[in-house]
């Protein structure tokens, strides 16, 4: 059964909605009475908001948050995944860098010495279950590479092309201990030869036993006729050290290699060499020394109190 | 007599208008959210006469219209909450099924709530206020809707106690 709803309180209703509509017109219309009034609410009630915003804060979103602990979750997860994404970018932006570097240096050299070249991305170094030491590169018979073509970088050689394939070769590199490169010393007509060891240095055993070498000297390669295997100045390491034998006629060093093998990306195939023989333009420079700033400190006497007698 | 009433009862609406906010509305609900003002407000007014839900809606809007989140003109809440009070109290105080069933109770406040949310937008719309999108604002007034009906449990027998203690009634939910 339904009671309720007389015309007093519909009388209420009705007088009600008349002031609200009444009020709203008021507002509508800019009376300033009305706009004081939410003013002073507004200024009254700021400072209580502002300390329950102090103590809701760290907690103002755990109710959204846990509303949202799915997504939040698949976000978290499409964000690892960009972050790996971009990671990986990174890394293959530093290596293309260090490539552009590779390549600029072989550019330099080449260009240098006036060399044709083609440029090759190592794609696999040779496995050490071979006992030899070798690299594959990306380019082969597509790209006119024939055997035992110089192969360098930007720092010297790297060896020889040993084998062509149909899009690839294989290069035999210098430190393989079956390689051999005449050398003559930067600055002189000295000549020996350079032998691959294994490892990161070469043995030079100088062909006249008059000749003498010295620490510090530059080898560059001294080249074959046609170009073939090896085209001449293209600088090979430095003497580190000189090796006294006495069943050797001719003198022997240790020889360290400019080029690092252990991080070839990229290297070029010299495809034609220099019309002549660029001699010592190939020898790297020395690097500069840095300044070093040193400053003397001159230590300076410490005045001492004297005691002074007061007078009274 | 009349005075204590007045008295109780507007200090019972800061009290919840403050609850409002100062705390509710630091919190980031989802969906909306909800207001605890306005579930009590509709509370106090299903609980009462339909002349007084009509005034307790009325002064509901008032507090409302000094908020200073409300964006529309001042008396919007008023004419809304006024309409809603009355008929909310309307429609429960003249039926012995509504007034007798805490459950039913609950879900009037809640449909009190999108009503008077969507009569709000409506007047809002009317004087040509721009609002947001229409999902946004649908998932609002949803929102709204069944937070009431999850909050309403917890307030409800609060604001009969209060009730009570004001109108000396013997009502008890």
């Amino acid at each position: 059964m339904r009671y309720g709803g007389d015309n007093r309180s519909r009388l209420l209703l009705v007088i009600l909605i008349v002031t609200s509509l009444f009020l709203i017109t008021l507002d509508l219309r800019g009376v300033k009475v009305v706009s004081s009034l939410r003013n002073g609410s507004v200024n009254a009630m700021a400072p209580f908001q502002r300390v329950a915003s102090d103590i809701f804060s760290p907690v103002g979103n755990f109710f959204s948050d846990i509303a949202h602990l799915g997504r939040t979750r698949s976000q978290i997860k499409d964000l690892e995944e960009q972050n790996d994404l971009l990671r990986s970018a990174l890394i293959e932006n530093k290596s293309v860098l260090a490539e552009i570097k590779q390549l600029k240096s072989i550019l330099d050299l080449s260009g240098k010495a006036g060399y044709k070249v083609v440029n090759a991305k190592v794609i696999s170094q040779g496995s050490s279950a071979t006992y030899s030491q070798t690299i594959m590169i990306d380019v082969g018979k597509n790209r006119k590479i024939t055997r035992n073509m110089t192969v360098i970088c930007g720092q010297g050689l790297v060896g020889v092309v040993k084998e062509v394939f149909a899009s690839s070769a294989l290069v035999m590199l210098e430190s393989d201990p079956a390689f051999r490169v005449g050398a003559r010393i930067a600055g002189s007509n000295e000549i020996g030869i350079i032998s691959g060891q294994g490892t990161d240095k070469a043995i030079l055993q100088l062909l006249d036993s008059q000749s003498t070498v010295k620490v510090g000297n530059i080898l560059l390669a001294r080249g074959s006729e046609a170009g073939k295997p090896f085209v001449p100045g293209v600088p090979i390491g430095t003497v580190t050290s000189v090796l006294i034998s006495s069943d050797s006629v001719s003198q022997l060093a240790e020889v360290r290699y400019f080029t690092d093998l252990h991080s070839l990306g990229v290297v070029a195939v010299v495809i034609k060499g220099a019309n002549s023989d660029p001699r010592d333009i190939l020898v790297p420079r020395a690097p500069k020394p840095t300044p070093t700033v040193t400053v003397f400190v001159t230590p300076s006497p410490i005045a001492t109190p004297t005691p002074t007698k007061s007078s009274k | 007599m009349l005075t204590r009433r007045f008295v109780f009862s507007g200090l019972i609406y800061l009290l919840f208008f403050a609850i409002q906010i100062m705390f509710v509305d630091q919190i980031h609900f989802s969906l909306g959210g909800f207001s605890i003002f306005l579930i009590f407000v509709l509370c106090w007014a299903a609980l009462s006469a339909p002349e007084i839900g009509a005034v307790a809606g009325f002064a509901g809007g008032v507090l409302l219209d000094l908020d200073p989140s409300s964006a529309g003109p001042f008396g919007q809440w008023m004419l809304v909450l006024a309409i809603a009070g009355y008929g909310i109290a309307f429609l429960r105080f003249g039926d012995d099924s509504l007034r007798n069933s805490p459950l039913s109770l609950m879900i009037l406040v809640a449909f009190g709530v999108i009503f008077s949310l969507g009569a709000y937008l409506l007047l809002s719309l009317l004087l040509g206020d721009d609002l947001g999108s229409a999902a946004q604002l649908a998932r609002t007034i949803l929102g709204n809707g069944l937070w009431t009906l999850a909050v309403a449990p917890f307030i409800l027998p609060i604001v009969s106690r209060f009730h009570r203690i004001v109108f000396e009634t013997r009502e008890l939910l």
